[in-house]
């Protein structure tokens, strides 16, 4: 998540944050694996039923292009535009100077949030 | 009042063999918790090894696979391996032990699901990998499928679950441009 969080740092996670709404897009989450003891730290960009594509390294949703103030490094990533299911996010890391290939991002089902990082 | 002390010593006992029947017949569940714990263990291993120690413990590691068992393991820029049999089990866990001068494996969260007959189950976990002389962890949800057998619970296959999921992804491990063997 560079260069937004730092590797070694550490934050907490608001477990309540979701309880009462919805995840929103640039929220930056943590992601369950198996149980909560190793998790992801992502941003969401793309909302359920929403098709997502990057161009260039430029996100789309829905063929517009997202406004990303947060996103810092140069990215040249090209994705197919994918669609989301009503209970999909789909979540990327801010650090896109590396090629794709090796970031870990993609779609997530909504029972995998454990909540959002507070800052 | 006079048979007060005949009702603690029944309740003690019958605590007793509550206790007796948990340790001596213990759930699927259990048992696979601590087969997975103790493969950790043997799978872990720290610099000064000798050759003896190294050929025991892959053939220990190997004794908890199914000889039929098929892992197939995709960590996206790091490893992607699939491994058919316990004979190529035993052999990776040696070239590990032989390549790398550490290791410490560990399964921070499992989720066990046992069949209703009992016969096989499934473990969901995360396994975390540290090698010694790297700074980053590998960090992995697998699903573990877990068969009984003559031998006890033994793993049967080992998949890499993919927490997150996207074209790029998919077509990365299609095409396969990361591979570790041995």
């Amino acid at each position: 998540m560079l260069p937004t969080y730092q590797d070694g740092s550490k934050y907490f996670v608001n477990r309540i944050a979701y309880l009462w709404r919805e995840p929103q897009r640039g929220d930056v989450i943590s992601i369950r694996m198996a149980g909560i003891h190793e998790m992801y730290l992502k941003r969401i960009i793309g909302l359920p039923g929403e098709t997502v594509a990057f161009v260039n390294g430029r996100v789309l949703i829905n063929g517009e292009v997202l406004d990303e103030p947060y996103e810092k490094l140069p990215c040249d990533w090209n994705l197919p535009p994918e669609k989301l299911g009503p209970d999909q996010y789909f979540v990327v890391g801010d650090n896109r100077s590396m090629p794709s290939q090796d970031h870990y991002f993609g779609k997530m089902d909504r029972d995998r949030i454990v909540g959002k990082i507070i800052r | 009042m006079k048979n007060v002390p005949s009702f603690i010593l029944l309740a003690a006992l019958a605590a007793l063999g509550v206790w007796l029947w948990f340790v001596l017949s213990p759930s699927p569940e259990r048992i696979i918790r601590q087969r997975l714990a103790k493969l950790a263990r043997t799978a872990s291993f720290s610099s000064g090894e000798g050759k003896l120690a190294r050929l025991a413990a892959a053939e220990d590691i190997a004794g908890y696979f199914a000889t039929n068992v098929e892992v197939d393991i995709n960590v996206p820029g790091r490893v992607q391996h699939t491994l058919v049999g316990r004979a190529e089990i035993q052999q990776a866990a040696l070239g590990a032990r032989e390549r790398l001068s550490g290791l410490k494996v560990q399964f921070p969260d499992i989720n066990i699901t046992v069949a209703p007959d009992k016969q096989s189950a499934v473990a969901d976990l995360t396994v975390v990998v540290n090698i010694a002389g790297e700074r980053d962890s590998i960090v992995q949800e697998m699903k573990f499928t877990f068969q009984k057998t003559d031998d006890g619970w033994l793993i049967a296959r080992v998949e890499t679950v993919r927490t997150l999921s996207s074209a790029i992804l998919r077509f990365a491990l299609h095409r396969a441009p990361f591979i570790v063997t041995g």
